[in-house]
């Protein structure tokens, strides 16, 4: 009685434990059939789940192009800026990308702004908290481009800059008071309206930034899903909802 | 089930254990170009980045030894209502996922935190600085070394603080002439494990210190960054993390084996032939 | 021990030395223990392990160290640690350390218990010299009434922790107050009833037979005889004064020099040449006789 207690328990943890792994896998094959794997910039995450239904990993572009180069199983890629879709365009990794957004960066600061910034100028003195993108990120490598154009680009050393990897946590650096000043997109500003004031940028420093979105090949899986979001965010009801963000529409 | 096949069996799991423990640090090892190690780390940026962890971490692990032993001898020895508690307000940090100490920390000490107030009007910031570091390694490393250290003082035999008493010696002599002493092993042990917490502390940091070179980024934060920048210089942030950590482990090992275990009085009933002389 | 030291804190009472109150509850005195001039040897020694033996007997106060090292005969293991000693050398140590202090009062916590046989009597006969020696007053815990009747000026017997009996050791060992110092202090307790009859006490003994008491006492008691009181005999004696119980010969053994006779229920002594001439071996019957006035009363514990 006692060996049988004891080999029964131990069937029991198998059985189970191979149930679990099953309907693991079963599942997966299911959801394959139904919803995309959308990976996206970080600032499209108000807006990417108002277009569709998706299974949605949001983070700074960059970071998302390194997972799909390790294999991330992606079905769809949206990157803030050309560079990461076309390396992988280039790397055979996705179909051609297509620009389907694009934005402005303006300079955001706490709703009570602490700092007491007027405009980026205000930088100039120094001794800031100010929360940017990391070279890396689209958004770092706008906002160095605008700062280089305006002669601005020592206010990266005379204040406090911490290097965000996502343009998601400058924002909530802002909103919460960490930061004094953060350069994001005006679309993020939208979506912390509350909680952060936005200061603009002139129009002639604004980089071009331009958003592409493409399907990532990958094996075992049909693309119907895939093709199907991407249809979704360029057709008529994807650019009205990317508008109503806050994003710019390309002609 | 006989006992060839438990055996079996329990071989089985160490192995998968075992093989799934040290294939990500096999891998790092044999991923990064060794080579080039000694180059990379060279890199400008490292300089900041080290400078950071090890400034930062000392002060930290400074104060987690000033004021943890205090506190781990106080809940080892004395026995009082809340005493339990207390001991699982220390632990909790253990038990807190990091970016939640992170949040926890901005809810405190943030400017729109609890004490943001007061200390901005008496002029201090903590975010951004490098004392948000320090107090972000000192919160998710404190428990390793107090709950190791109060355990340590509590294998103390208790007859042996009692006796230097009857000898004279008050309170805090006692402390540091035989409870310390005599903890020593278990403390140090404690401290190894919060060193290697504490410099592999990321989500706290990230959150409540941001990622500021030269003032809040360290070795973690700055994998973090070079993931993306340099994969390779990431990679060897990464061995250099391994060597370090594996060096203190393996440098307390080795001393533990050459202390003699001390910390308990003989015992009381074994009968002994008398060497009378 | 504890209290006395002031490890331990009483509820209530009153602990002082030479007129200076150590600990008063009414009057709210609680010395801590180093304010307190006490030298505590502990029954498991307590030496600190992670100190040479010179360093645990300075603990207390460096005046005297070499002295005592002296005195106690470990100047050699000066920088031995405790763990490297045997029991004895590790209970000098013990004792040294308390004596570093010059305390005025010594406490000793059992300090034979865990000793064999053989060292037991070796410690016994030193701490007879310390303690003349030191002119110290010392109280120590024993379990062994052998050992407080070798060593002690006067005895408290406690049970469960109440104070049965304090007095000079030889009244102890004479006078017991009740049934259980009588047999902690060796004596043949015999259960029965009493009965007042002139010129004491009549007791029917539990056993069945009935003996005298020059003690007065009535209803249940227990009637003490001590070994040494008994004498043994082959037949009973006709003189009518002596109780006589007589009984089979069980154990026989040779102790100090005097035979100790288990008779049925009793422990009886004799010399050897008694012993002899009696044919003392187990299995033969004989006869133990005691005069009344060797029987003591004392009330029964209530089991």
């Amino acid at each position: 009685m006692h060996r049988i207690g004891k080999l029964g328990a131990l069937t029991a943890v198998v059985v189970l434990v191979g149930a679990v792994v099953g309907v693991a896998l079963a599942g997966r094959d299911g959801d394959q059939d139904k919803d995309a794997t959308v990976y996206a910039a970080s600032s499209l995450r108000d807006a990417f789940p108002k277009i569709g239904d998706a299974t949605f990993s949001f983070a700074g572009s960059s970071e998302l192009q390194r997972q799909i180069e390790a294999g991330a199983p992606a079905d769809v890629f949206a990157s803030a800026s050309p560079d990461e879709a076309q390396a992988l365009f280039r790397g055979g990794s996705c179909t051609r990308p297509v620009t389907f957004a694009t934005n402005v960066l303006v300079l955001l600061v706490p709703r009570d702004n602490p700092g007491r910034v007027r405009s980026v100028y205000s930088l100039r003195s120094g001794g800031h908290r100010l929360a940017v993108g990391a070279s890396e990120v689209p958004i770092g490598d706008y906002t160095r481009t605008v700062l280089a154009d305006m002669h601005l680009s020592s206010i990266l050393s005379s204040n406090r800059v911490s290097q965000e990897t996502d343009v998601a946590n400058i924002v909530s650096k802002v909103a919460l008071g960490t930061a004094e000043a953060g350069f994001a997109y005006v679309t993020d500003a939208k979506i912390a309206s509350g909680r952060v004031r936005t200061i603009a940028l002139p129009r002639w420093a604004q980089p071009l930034v331009r958003y592409q979105i493409c399907r990532v090949r990958r094996s075992g899986g049909g693309t119907a899903p895939a093709d199907e979001f991407i249809e979704r965010v360029v057709g008529a009801e994807g650019r009205r909802i990317l508008r109503a963000a806050g994003f710019g529409l390309p002609r | 089930m006989g006992r060839a096949a438990f055996s079996a069996l329990l071989a089985l799991c160490a192995g998968i254990s075992l093989t799934f423990l040290a294939l990500p640090l096999v891998a790092l090892f044999v991923e990064t170009p060794l080579g080039d190690v000694p180059d990379l780390l060279g890199d400008p940026v490292m300089r900041d980045i080290i400078a950071v962890t090890a400034r930062t971490n000392a002060i930290a692990n400074a104060l987690i030894l000033l004021f943890g032993t205090p506190t781990a001898y106080l809940l080892a020895t004395r026995r009082f209502r809340g005493r339990s508690l207390l001991v699982t307000l220390v632990e909790l940090p253990l038990v807190l996922p990091p970016a939640v100490a992170g949040i926890g920390l901005l809810a405190a000490f943030g400017a729109g935190g609890l004490f943001g107030d007061e200390l901005q009007d008496a002029g201090i910031v903590l975010p951004f600085t490098e004392w948000a570091v320090v107090l972000a390694v000192t919160f998710v490393a404190s428990p390793f070394y107090v709950r190791q250290a109060i355990s340590a003082f509590e294998s103390v035999d208790p007859l042996l603080p009692a006796a230097s008493r009857t000898l004279g010696a008050g309170p805090a002599r006692t402390f540091w002439r035989v409870s310390l002493p005599l903890a020593a092993g278990g403390l140090v042990a404690g401290w190894v494990l919060a060193f290697a917490r504490g410099i592999g502390e990321f989500g706290a940091t990230i959150v409540f210190a941001g990622n500021v070179h030269g003032e809040t980024q360290t070795l973690p934060l700055g994998i973090y960054e070079q993931l993306e920048a340099n994969f390779d210089l990431a990679l060897a942030i990464g061995v250099l993390l391994v060597i370090l950590s594996g060096s203190i482990l393996l440098t307390y090992k080795l001393v533990a084996t050459w202390r003699v275990s001390n910390s308990t009085s003989l015992s009381p009933f074994a009968l002994t032939r008398s060497r009378s002389s | 021990m504890r209290a006395i030291a002031g490890l331990v804190r009483p509820d209530a009472g009153r602990i002082e030395l030479d007129g200076r109150a150590w600990f008063d509850s009414k009057a709210g005195v609680d010395l801590p223990p180093e304010e307190r001039s006490v030298g505590l040897v502990f029954q498991e020694y307590a030496l600190f392990p992670h100190m040479s033996v010179r360093a645990n007997v300075s603990y207390g106060g460096t005046e005297r160290t070499d002295e005592l090292l002296d005195r106690f005969r470990i100047g050699h293991l000066a920088d031995a640690r405790p763990g490297a000693l045997s029991g004895g050398e590790r209970q000098r140590v013990a004792v040294a350390r308390a004596l570093a202090r010059d305390p005025a009062v010594l406490l000793l916590d059992e300090p034979l218990s865990a000793l064999d046989a053989h060292t037991r009597a070796a410690v016994r006969a030193e701490l007879q010299e310390l303690l003349a020696e030191l002119a110290l007053p010392a109280i120590f815990i024993t379990h062994d009434f052998r050992d407080a009747a070798a060593l002690a000026d006067r005895v408290g017997v406690i049970v469960d922790g109440r104070l049965r009996q304090l007095d000079r050791v030889e009244e102890i060992g004479r006078r017991p107050a009740d049934a259980f110092v009588a047999t902690l202090t060796g004596a043949n307790l015999l259960p029965g009833i009493a009965r007042p009859v002139p010129g004491g006490a009549e007791v029917a003994l539990d056993l069945g037979t009935t003996i005298r008491s020059g003690e007065t006492a009535s209803g249940r008691v227990g009637a003490v005889v001590y070994p040494w009181e008994l004498t043994l005999a082959a037949t009973a004696p006709a003189d009518d004064d002596l109780n006589a119980l007589a009984g089979t010969v069980g154990d026989v053994s040779v102790e100090g020099g005097r035979v100790r006779v288990r008779l049925g229920e009793l422990v009886c002594e004799c010399s050897p040449a008694d012993a002899e001439r009696l044919g003392l071996a187990r299995g033969a019957a004989s006869v133990a006789t005691f005069p009344a006035a060797s029987v003591q009363l004392v009330p029964l514990d209530d089991d």
